[in-house]
């Protein structure tokens, strides 16, 4: 474990900033080579996105039951600290290794003492629009984060928070708390992982998809939840009315490869995601019509194009084309306006039940506001040798991995989040003292 | 009164075995006479393990397996083919073959589970006890369980 | 009862869950009712099991009872299972001598509205825990002596990244390579993508810093003839084929704990006449690369090339021997259904430097997808456009032809294609050069890959275990797999799959031991009749096999043996076994028949463990 050396101090051979399926990864492998990890995540459950997808391309798994056993090990790993709610302020070269400033928010919940029963939750008399489930679901001003969350412990939305002391009453381990303070506390570690993952493209980004307004033009990740077992209908349903969709669209590169929005690049798994989605859709929706309106399909990845192909033959309907604008009907329905780029080019007036926005992928975090590291002009970290050593940053110690570098789907991330592994190892290595712990280090 | 019936549900670990639970979370209600215990892959059990479980009080067996999405190669396609086996037995005892029942349980899967063990007890209610129909067969010599 | 009759001594704990359990259950009977079991010697209800109040009980009543085995009944054990194990053991229990019984989720939380069902199906399940606790074995972790070597097959960037990363974690590493040289395909490549960097100078800083470490044993000239052993301990056959810096001709043995397949891909080849190949003017990317960035910003690139006339006007095309479908592309009868992945930001590179060099020549570049997907790669595509590159775009399931021109015609090739840029319009493109954009193809370890026992998927690339989660590790334990043997990938994606199979490798032989859980098949020699169902059952290779074992007769016979290091406890074997001969540890049929017996025993007259399945008895 990573050791608290005195009150508000903790001494670790490696901090990891960022608990989704790169941070997990990352601190899995440093961790089974030995290796002491802090673990910190700035939401209130570890798991990151890739615990609210509904399944993934191109295998079909379902996303959760193949996270689970990995936040679960992470959590249960002997030499993994895990902190949730946690935010870094910064860090710093100090000595043979980095000082770092970590915030642990108040969850106004008594983490030791909270057995994740969530009779709080049921005692809340208040109703909040669900991050979790895109909006689309509610949740209590009290709540256990989600179902399959880690750690199962609850934590009070304070600014939603009415202080009718219910859950307090509720509660059997007198665990709510609401005098919890922020704690700060400072990291000594040797390295430095950055895996603080994307945020998508808002869905209001663009005024010619009604800037957000529509409520039957969703992202891609909402999709997500709607087609999760576990979401927030339990089913397929439009936002606006709760009707079952016949009739959806897909618009693609909604927030990337475009200048005006400023993010020219490609966000590399849109393409895919929307072709999975589309396939879960004429599986759950064997009646609906689905088109894709795209520009290029970038199936690239490991069976990524038979998968694409796949698609094609089940009568998902792919169209090159531009989506000019999206208008709202009284009816809830969307004209959208598509500009043809095969064919005759002719420009159609098209109607859709629900539209699916294929949102890119944005840094989830500005780290530049915490760590000494270069990011390219859309904040994404600077590899220092991006061919050879591509999870090095341009600080020796400071490393990244994941869509903290660049976009990438889960199989890149995961890889590039095992590499980051081994490169913090070899640096551990490198760098130790002859007096020093050799940490993981091989004999003979 | 009439004799309890019980339902046996084989899980998989890593798919309906956390399904299970979250149904639970979820406070679903399914029937309490339902009892499961977790496996790594229900590929495990050998044919005769069914034919005890009725023999010894089990009125229905749901296996909530991984599907497809089983970590283990083609354990799912063994399975099924077990689970044939398994079936032209129950007949030889006059078992109805509807006291046993493979299906796929994701780990968020709580309403398609909900579903599944409740058809299943459905069809034990309307069955009524295993024993009954094992009674109605002349025994057969010999069995494999010691 | 143990085998001998003699009662277990059993700690049964009850948890309230602070209301969340007892609530529903009536905790009092559940623990009266586990208590009356004969192997139970001590049955408690508290508040919370997981505080450090209801640890302390337990650890206390181990030592001051002499438990040796303990129950917990309270939430999942996905959430305290961990926990209690580690309790028991630190009052000195084997850690497998616990057990879980799930009141909560499965009971509590499920029943809200029937507290008598509830109380009843919380005591039956308790019931089962205790059976199935009467019957735990002590179990250890499968441990394997690890050799702290590793063999890394494939000198190209992934084999020498992966050898240096080990390397520099302080491992001895065998580095084996098949030609004379270190570096593989991109040595030839002219500048490399996103660092312009020359693809000789890339390899060179790659391989001189592995040629620095002490500890990487490089092999030129040498390949890989038999590999046999298991994870921990492979023994590997090495044959030079010509003398190299390092050592003469013949075979060597060498003994490493893990295995790095880095045996690359190789570049598809087209068949003669596929778009042209094999007349005047047609090249593959690769050739046309290598001598684009090899020439002088001012010079000919007709002399570059090689060819006689001049050179006016270049077409691109991509997809050639990638994204085959039935139906439409030829070729030998195999298709390469996959994506190459790196050949569209090679072209539009290239067709853009084309530009760029020669601005007199026009280029064109004709596509199906343009799959500009990393970082930077869309500005490239970007810069093509803006450097004069015309792109044409071919419908889908539709494909360019290459003919020659008639000998009249300024230019001696014709491209045709329709192109739904323009809306569906028949191009006829004439142009002096025809770039094919040739796409990866397995790399031709066959004879490795089949000692090493590595599966290949339908691509022909190895098979990873997992393609999400799992993208290193092949199904053999100890084999993993690094940069484009696993299927097409950029340098930068080799170099970062090389390091991830490199941490595997790390993970595995960091200790001098390799440690797995213990919940692996294991045989019962003196029930097995050696008829090796089980061995046509497990789908793991080398998980398990025969083997001739001496009974105490003298006589030898066929006898099942399980490795558990390959095997991943699942149970196929055990389903098959005619005689009850194998086991998955902690997951015994056994145990499960206990268990059933125990939810199903009546109140009243106990069905005897072990009954007979004579019908009806029940």
């Amino acid at each position: 474990m990573s050791e608290r050396t005195a009150a508000g101090e903790i001494d670790t051979d490696v901090l990891v900033v960022g608990a989704g399926i790169a941070g997990l990864q990352a601190a899995l492998d440093l961790a089974d080579q030995g290796n002491r990890v802090l673990l910190v995540e700035r939401e209130a459950s570890i798991g990151g996105r890739m615990i609210a997808l509904s399944k993934v391309f191109p295998t079909m798994d379902c996303s959760s039951c193949i996270t689970t056993p990995k936040m679960s090990s992470a959590a249960h790993h002997e030499l993994v600290t895990t902190f949730t709610y946690t935010d870094v302020g910064s860090v710093e070269p100090a000595g043979r290794g980095f000082e770092a400033t970590i915030v642990r928010r108040p969850r106004y919940v008594d983490e030791e003492a909270c057995i994740g029963c969530r009779l709080c939750e049921y005692a809340c008399p208040v109703d909040v629009p669900h991050e979790f489930d895109g909006g689309l679901g509610a949740r209590r001003a009290v709540y256990i984060p989600f179902g399959t969350a880690i750690p199962q412990k609850a934590v009070v939305d304070l600014p939603n928070c009415i202080l009718c002391g219910k859950c307090e009453k509720a509660c059997p381990t007198d665990a709510i708390d609401f005098l919890q303070e922020p704690e700060t506390i400072t990291v000594r570690a040797r390295a430095v992982v950055l895996t603080t993952g994307y945020r998508p493209t808002p869905t209001g980004a663009k005024k010619e998809y009604g800037a957000g307004r529509i409520s039957n033009v969703i992202g891609g990740l909402d999709m997500e939840r709607l087609l999760s077992p576990n979401g927030p209908y339990g089913r397929v349903l439009r936002p606006s009315d709760g009707k079952v969709p016949e009739n959806i669209a897909y618009v693609q590169c909604a927030g990337s490869r475009d200048e005006t929005l400023g993010v020219p690049y490609c966000s590399r798994v849109c393409c895919m995601y929307a072709v999975k989605q589309a396939m879960l859709l004429s599986g759950s929706l064997p009646v609906a019509d689905i088109t894709i309106y795209y520009m290029d399909i970038r199936a690239f990845g490991k069976g990524y194009e038979e998968f694409f192909q796949t698609a094609r033959s089940m009568g998902i309907n792919f169209v090159k084309a531009k989506v000019a604008r999206i208008h709202e009907r009284p009816d809830g329905d969307l004209d959208l306006r598509v500009e043809l780029e095969e064919d005759d080019g002719r420009v159609e007036d098209v109607t859709h039940d629900l539209v699916v926005l294929s949102v890119g992928l944005q840094p989830g975090d500005d780290v530049r506001r915490f760590a000494p590291v270069s990011t390219d002009a859309y904040g994404f970290v600077r590899s220092a040798d991006p061919a050879l050593d591509a999870t090095a940053t341009d600080v020796p110690g400071l490393f990244a991995a994941g869509t903290a570098l660049a976009p990438k789907d889960i199989v890149d991330t995961v890889a590039e989040a095992s590499a980051v592994a081994m490169r913090v190892a070899a640096y551990l290595r490198e760098t130790a003292t002859p007096a020093g712990e050799l940490v993981g280090v091989a004999h003979g | 009164m009439a004799p309890p019936t019980r339902i046996l549900v084989l899980a998989s670990l890593l798919c309906a075995y956390p399904g299970i639970d979250a149904t639970g979370q979820a406070h679903l209600d399914y029937p309490a006479n339902t009892y499961v215990l977790p496996t790594p892959d229900p590929v495990m059990f050998p044919e005769w393990f069914y034919l005890y479980g009725y023999e010894h009080g089990i009125d229905g067996i749901l296996i909530a397996s991984c599907g497809t999405d089983s970590p283990y190669e083609g354990s799912y396609e063994q399975l099924a083919a077990r689970i044939n086996r398994v079936y032209a037995q129950m007949k030889e005892r006059g078992l109805d073959i509807r006291r046993l029942k493979l299906t796929a349980i994701c780990s968020v899967c709580t309403k398609a589970f909900v579903k599944e063990v409740g058809d299943l007890a459905k069809v034990v209610e309307e069955l009524g006890p295993a024993a009954d129909e094992l009674a109605r067969q002349p025994a057969v010599v010999g069995g494999e369980a010691s | 009862m143990d085998e001998q009759g003699v009662p277990r001594r059993i700690g049964v704990y009850v948890c309230h869950c602070g209301g969340n359990i007892s609530d529903v259950v009536d905790v009092e009977t559940v623990t009266d009712r586990a208590g009356a079991d004969e192997d139970v010697v001590i049955a408690r209800h508290l508040p919370f099991m997981c505080s450090d109040e209801g640890q302390t009980t337990i650890e206390k009543d181990i030592a001051e009872l002499g438990l040796d085995r303990v129950v917990v009944a309270a939430c999942t054990p996905s959430l305290h299972e961990t926990t209690f194990r580690r309790t028991v053991s630190r009052a000195g229990l084997n850690a497998y001598l616990y057990q879980h019984a799930n009141i909560r989720e499965q009971v509590s939380w499920a029943h809200v509205h029937d507290h008598a069902a509830a109380t009843e199906k919380a005591a039956r399940v308790v019931q089962a825990a205790i059976a199935k606790a009467a019957s735990l074995h002590e179990l250890d972790m499968v441990r394997v002596a690890a050799v702290h070597r590793a063999l890394v097959v494939g000198g190209g960037v992934a084999g020498l990244r992966a050898a240096l990363d080990l390397a520099r974690f302080g491992m001895e590493v065998v580095l084996v390579e098949r030609s004379k040289v270190l570096g593989g395909h991109t040595l030839r490549l002219g500048r490399t993508y996103p660092t312009e960097e020359p693809g000789r100078a890339l390899v060179e800083r790659l391989a001189a810093a592995v040629r620095a470490e002490p500890l990487v044993d490089v092999r030129l000239s040498t390949e890989v003839t038999g590999v046999s052993g298991y994870v921990g301990d492979f023994q590997v056959t090495l044959h030079s084929v010509a003398p190299s810096g390092n050592g003469s001709a013949g075979s060597d043995e060498v003994e490493v704990g893990a295995i790095v397949l880095a045996t690359g891909f190789r570049d598809y080849e087209p068949a003669a006449g596929e778009y042209g190949f094999g007349g005047p003017g047609v090249v593959t990317l690769a050739a046309f690369q290598e001598r684009l960035y090899a020439e002088e910003p001012d010079g000919d690139l007709a002399a570059a090339l090689g060819m006689q006339g001049p050179v006016r006007a270049v077409a691109f095309l991509h997809c050639v021997g990638s994204r085959q479908a039935e139906g439409i592309d030829g070729g030998d009868g195999e298709l390469n259904t996959y994506c190459s992945r790196v050949c569209c930001t090679a072209s539009v590179r290239a067709a853009a430097e084309t530009r760029r060099r020669f601005p007199d020549v026009r280029v064109v570049d004709v596509f199906r997808d343009i799959r500009t997907y990393a970082r930077d790669q869309e500005d490239a595509y970007r810069a093509a456009g803006q450097a004069g590159v015309l792109f044409v775009r071919l419908p889908n399931d539709e494909r360019a032809r290459v003919e020659t021109a008639a000998a009249e015609d300024p230019y001696p090739l014709l491209v045709r294609a329709r192109d739904s840029l323009t809306f569906g319009a028949e191009l006829e493109l004439p142009v002096d050069v025809v770039v094919l954009a040739t796409g990866m193809e397995p790399g031709g370890a066959d004879a490795l890959v089949a000692a090493t026992k590595a599966p290949t998927g339908a691509d022909g690339f190895l098979l990873e275990v997992h393609p999400k989660l799992r993208p290193v590790e092949s199904a053999t334990p100890g084999i993993l797999l690094a940069g484009t043997a696993r299927g097409p990938m950029d340098i930068t994606e080799s170099t970062t799959s090389a390091s991830a199979a490199a941490a595997k490798v790390a993970t595995l032989l960091a200790r001098d031991q390799v440690e797995m859980e213990p919940f692996v098949a294991k045989v019962d020699p003196s029930r097995c009749s050696g008829n090796g169902a089980c061995v046509s059952a497990c789908p793991y290779a080398g998980a398990i096999g025969l083997q001739e074992l001496e009974l105490e007769d003298g006589v030898v016979e066929q006898r099942a043996y399980v490795n558990p290091v390959a095997c991943k406890g699942c149970g196929a074997c055990v389903a098959v076994c005619p005689n009850g001969a194998i086991d998955v540890q902690g997951w015994e049929i056994p145990q499960y028949v206990a268990m059933v017996d125990a939810i199903t025993a009546d109140d009243a007259t106990p069905v005897p463990v072990g009954a007979g399945t004579e019908a009806g008895s029940s």
